[in-house]
């Protein structure tokens, strides 16, 4: 899927990473820049709300805002419990 | 000023709108500082960095921004304040089990849980102050300051919720309830 660069740095990468980790990165909307998608959203994630989390073209603070997307990636609860288990499996080798 | 950082849950009003119809307003009330979450139907989640003078002005400013936005916004809870004993050993930078033999140890003075039971819930506040002043250890000051104001938020926001037939009560159960 095509979609232009962010036009701050620090929210790009954070989008990168994002996208590295199975999110749908979608440009679009009225006031913000777009919308990323968790690649889990279901009735089990307990993040629940950030599984679609809306991207500002112009934050306030690009560096705060990249910070936060990331967080909003690395918090996801199905993401963790993935990592989890792939740390364990790595152990048991 | 210090960058404060917290997340602020909101139940939107029934009008059938989706939560995506209130990001420009959101935008336009100044919470572009936040990030804004609309993946549950009927909800929504701002994680605010707010950078502000004290961590009161920074919560009480959101709440108000998210206001003017989204008028009838219910408030479900304001974080980080909830906490279980996993929380509390990452925040502390300790494993769970540690925190368990800390607080099994200490139960006298540990502070009271909101909720005990197989998962207690404590509030961050009163666990990080007993940290600091009885275990000696190196808290997160900006942390300390959010998670007492988001007890205080979380509370009041209980407290309007007793019908008003109970309200009358309210005053003696609060007698009763605190220690003397």
């Amino acid at each position: 899927m095509t979609r232009n660069r962010h036009p701050k740095p620090e929210v790009e990468a954070a989008l990168k990473h994002a996208e590295e980790c199975g999110w749908r990165v979608e440009q679009g909307g009225a006031h913000a820049w777009g919308k990323m998608y968790c690649p889990y959203n279901d009735d089990s994630c307990r993040c629940g709300e950030y599984c679609i989390t809306s991207i500002w073209s112009t934050p306030k603070n690009a560096g705060n805002h990249g910070k936060q997307l990331r967080r909003a990636v690395d918090n996801c609860s199905i993401r963790k419990k993935l990592m989890a288990l792939r740390v364990s499996e790595a152990d048991d080798e | 000023m210090n960058d404060y950082e917290f997340t602020l849950k909101f139940r939107l009003p029934e009008s059938g709108k989706n939560p995506e119809e209130y990001i420009a307003a959101l935008a336009d009330a100044g919470c572009d500082d936040a990030l804004v979450g609309v993946g549950r139907p009927g909800r929504i989640a701002l994680d605010f960095t707010r950078t502000a003078t004290s961590a009161t002005d920074a919560i009480v400013s959101a709440l108000k921004d998210v206001r003017k936005a989204i008028p009838k916004a219910e408030l479900v809870e304001a974080s980080p304040d909830f906490v279980g004993l996993t929380d509390v050993a990452e925040i502390a930078g300790c494993t769970r089990q540690n925190m368990r033999k800390l607080m099994t140890t200490h139960l006298a003075s540990f502070p009271a849980p909101v909720h005990d039971g197989s998962s207690a819930v404590w509030h961050l506040a009163t666990v990080l102050r007993w940290l600091h002043e009885k275990q000696q250890r190196s808290v997160d000051v900006t942390l300390l300051e959010v998670a007492k104001i988001n007890m205080a938020l979380n509370i009041a926001k209980e407290r309007a919720a007793i019908p008003n037939a109970d309200q009358k009560k309210f005053t003696d159960l609060l007698m009763l309830a605190a220690a003397t």
